[in-house]
């Protein structure tokens, strides 16, 4: 590892290999070499800032942050050739995220002073960066980004292809720097303009006075209003060109720790912009498509807003949101649109006869969806009070069931193949009606009634009187006390289904036709973990659906989740994530999404993590037949 | 047999293993005999705690006094005629010392590399080096004898003991080439993996590196 190795290894990697052969024995010669092991904890959110570029020569690294204590946003996965810690280097104030190694690794490290200089040098090297970094960390400030949730963000492609120009269509206003602060501070209130340019005798800018400077320099200082503002306005100005793309805007105004930029047009000043209006350019995000849903007033005009919803998990993929997050999002908006269906319904139709709760079950009911998948929904209605109110209440929910259903449909969600859909009589029933099925499907071993339970058991309400879905879960957790055979078959089922991982720690992939060298990770991958989870929660009697919360329900309730409920997540999270960066890549090449993957198709980590989420599966199916065993063998 | 060397150890010895600073060190010889053969390369790499500096190298190949045999020409493949224009060793040991200056030196089997420098220094009229210095084979088979429920029976095999064996089962790529040099920076890399790993065995200052490794 000489001087000559680690430049022979840069010449390699982006974006090192744009630079010339001095410029990279330079960089190599002032190289250190560090050596981590696995799980050391490099990067420290919110601790000093990185004070080295880190380029990965060998091993990988997990890039995380932690919104609160107990949750884990992973953002990446970096190995070999990539970088880390680049932008609580430039900014110098604290690490943005932390930093760990997932197995034995060894980094280069690049001294600031070295990136700072190739930064303001070279315009190739920096652009790589601003685009490779600035995709993750694209909000103004980190920590806003993922204390408000995810529903904001996205649209960032958009800080790559417009020009400033575009942009900055707000007018500078100026005044002469030889006025007062009062005088400054009216002009900016009575425009209501958060900046003011001022300007000297030639009418050339001379300095910019922002808000938060008569804020920090004024009046928490307690200034003397009558100073002239040239005192307290700030110089050298910060400018950008018309022409020049908004991430680099973006970037200085980070690296500057400013929020307005003059916008400078063959040489003279045409406007301001200001973080805000780059905020503003990342537009389509979730939270203004709910807000779209909730001003519609029919389902036509619903239909075309429906349709961003798959463009928003695109965004947050790009924003680094992990799969639980973002399945959480797409079914909460989901979730608005389903109601604001049944609230155009329930205007057509008229006040309901008696009150009824909308639920929904399958991939739905546990919050796990992605893209648009088949309809899983039912209604419960109060039991009638006389033969005649049940009457009406059929007839009623005969009607707006199939106007809920075709306008589901209208907007992307496809009948269910095989009927569980409110619109199907059989699923739209008083609630004595649901407990006796539930308790039928409990007591009579025939494969319909376990299939139902696996589908129904994970209902959960979305609209209407929630209090006759929670009776129904309660008299659901009270009839499964003690159903030990009935868990057992439950058991059986997952027992079917392994995950392709062969006794040599190969994957198992179809051997012919069309998914020829694939498998299907919903099934083989998701599946298992959903139906492990199910068993356990409906067994312990929670009440939680998603498989991520009742993991997290269960910790301190079943011995097995206790023990491996960290890893199950994770493995949970990272086949999530897989398939959804796989569907995704689908759809981008105007393809059907699916489940299947070709694991050769995968990198080296991944593979490496596939295989041990897969063989953590077949662990806790080795266990679960230890503890079912008596009831599985009548089978 | 090297004791004398270190009259400055008790000054290093509180000094965390983290915190000090090293001169990794090879040599190229023209043979294994201390009276008949002589230096023919010397490179080293400083490290800062674990840290390897890159930049900060040091490579000489030197004009040795003695004659090169061919058995040595094939291991580190430096030729009379390369050698023949290079500075003599006096030339090269100021700027070597001043390159180490205080730190603590390591090497694979360093005593031998001690002993030739040591040599030199005589020869030239100066005196020995008083550095502190660790052998990174003597440390390595320590954190073997301390590992797993096995280890009191561990014994290496001598030819498992060499740099290129123990650089590979940590697996450390590198090129075979002996060149003094590039087998500075696989020995920096071996010693930097024992430092991540030393402190959790309880070798924590350059007093308990030197008790398990002193050349």
């Amino acid at each position: 590892m000489t001087v000559k190795e680690v430049k022979d290894f840069l010449s390699n990697i982006q974006p090192f290999q744009e630079l010339d052969d001095a410029t990279l024995g330079n960089i190599a010669g002032g190289v250190i070499v560090e050596f981590y092991p696995k799980d050391t904890l490099i990067l420290q959110q919110d601790g000093p800032p990185s004070d080295f570029l880190r380029i990965i020569k060998k091993g990988g690294v997990k890039v995380f942050i932690r919104p609160d204590v107990n949750e884990e946003v992973v953002i990446d996965y970096r190995s070999e050739g990539d970088t880390f810690g680049l932008l609580s280097l430039i900014r110098g104030d604290r690490s943005r995220a932390n930093v760990k190694a997932v197995e034995d690794t060894i980094c280069y490290l690049v001294t600031k002073e070295t990136i700072q200089g190739l930064l303001d040098g070279n315009a190739a090297f920096s652009e790589y960066f601003l685009k490779s970094f600035l995709n993750k960390y694209i909000d103004k400030t980190f920590s806003e980004m993922h204390s408000k949730s995810l529903l904001y963000g996205g649209g960032d492609k958009l800080l790559f292809t417009t020009p400033v120009g575009e942009l900055a269509s707000r007018t500078a206003v100026t005044a002469p720097n030889e006025i007062s602060i009062k005088d400054a501070a009216e002009v900016m209130s009575k425009r209501k303009i958060s900046s003011l340019v001022l300007v000297d005798q030639d009418n050339l800018p001379a300095g910019i006075v922002t808000d938060r400077d008569l804020r920090d320099k004024v009046v928490s200082k307690g200034l003397n209003v009558a100073e002239p503002i040239s005192s307290i306005m700030s110089v050298p100005l910060m400018t950008t060109e018309a022409r020049d793309y908004c991430f680099e805007a973006l970037l200085k105004m980070i690296r500057y720790n400013i929020h307005h930029l003059l916008v400078i047009d063959d040489g003279k000043l045409r406007g301001i912009l200001t973080n805000h209006d780059l905020m503003m350019l990342q537009g389509t995000s979730p939270i203004s498509v709910v807000r779209d849903i909730e001003t519609r007033q029919n389902i036509e005009d619903l239909v075309p807003v429906s349709k961003k919803i798959n463009r928003i998990v695109n965004l947050l993929l790009k924003e680094g949101a992990k799969a639980g997050n973002i399945t959480r999002i797409i079914s909460e908006i989901n979730d608005r649109l389903v109601r604001k269906i049944l609230e155009i319904a329930e205007r057509k139709f008229g006040k309901p006869p008696v009150d009824y709760c909308f639920i929904v079950f399958g991939s739905e009911g546990r919050k796990e969806q992605t893209f648009k998948t088949d309809q899983d929904n039912a209604i419960i209605y109060e039991d009638p009070k006389s033969p005649g109110d049940g009457k009406k209440a059929e007839e009623y929910f005969k009607g707006f069931s199939d106007f809920v259903k075709e306008a589901l449909v209208a907007c992307g969600f496809p009948n269910c193949p095989a009927g569980y859909m409110a619109s199907n009589p059989k699923w739209r029933q008083p609630l004595k009606i649901w407990k006796d099925y539930f308790s039928k499907w409990i007591n009579t071993p025939t494969p319909d009634s376990l299939l139902f339970s696996l589908i129904f058991f994970d209902f959960r309400p979305v609209h209407g009187d929630i209090k006759l879905a929670d009776k129904l879960r309660a008299y659901l957790n009270k009839t499964l006390k003690n159903q030990n055979v009935f868990f057992a078959r439950m058991a059986g089922t997952i027992m079917n289904n392994r995950p392709p991982l062969g006794f040599f720690k190969s994957f198992i992939v179809e051997k012919g036709g069309v998914h020829k060298d694939e498998f299907n990770l919903k099934f083989r991958g998701i599946g298992p973990i959903v139906d492990i989870a199910r068993l356990f929660a409906l067994e312990r009697g929670l009440s939680e659906t998603s498989t991520l919360e009742r993991l997290r329900s269960l910790k301190d309730k079943h011995p097995i989740v206790m023990e491996l409920g960290e890893e199950i997540e994770q493995a949970f999270e990272f086949i999530s994530l897989l398939r959804i960066h796989h569907q995704i890549a689908l759809m981008g090449k105007s393809l059907e999404p699916d489940n299947f993957i070709n694991p050769n198709n995968l990198s080296g980590l991944e593979k490496k993590s596939l295989k041990e989420s897969f063989q953590l599966i077949l662990n806790i199916q080795e266990a679960i037949t230890e503890l079912y065993r008596p009831g599985m063998v009548n089978q | 047999m090297l004791a004398g060397f270190f009259s400055r150890k008790d000054d290093t010895a509180p000094l965390a293993i983290g915190e000090a600073e090293y001169t990794v060190i090879d040599t190229e010889l023209t043979g294994l005999d201390l009276k008949k053969d002589s230096i023919v390369s010397i490179g080293a790499v400083r490290m800062k705690g674990a840290r390897i500096d890159i930049g900060a190298s040091f490579y000489q190949l030197i004009h040795p006094s003695s004659g090169m045999d061919h058995k040595n020409i094939l291991i580190h493949g430096i030729t009379p005629s390369e050698v023949e224009q290079k500075p003599a060793i006096d030339a090269v040991l100021d700027e070597l010392s001043a390159f180490c200056g205080d730190s603590v030196i390591v090497g694979h089997f360093v005593s031998l590399d001690i002993n030739f420098i040591n040599k030199e220094l005589k020869r030239t009229g100066r005196k020995n080096m008083k550095n502190a210095a660790v052998d990174t084979c003597k440390i390595y088979e320590w954190i073997k004898s301390n590992e797993g429920p096995f280890s009191r029976h561990y014994t290496a095999r001598r030819d498992e003991l060499d740099l290129f064996s123990i650089a590979r089962e940590y697996s450390i790529s590198f090129n075979e080439g002996h060149n003094a040099l590039s087998d500075a920076f696989i020995t920096a890399q071996l010693f930097q993996r024992f430092l991540s790993s030393l402190p959790g065995s309880g070798v924590k200052s350059i007093r308990d590196l030197l008790k398990i490794g002193k050349a």
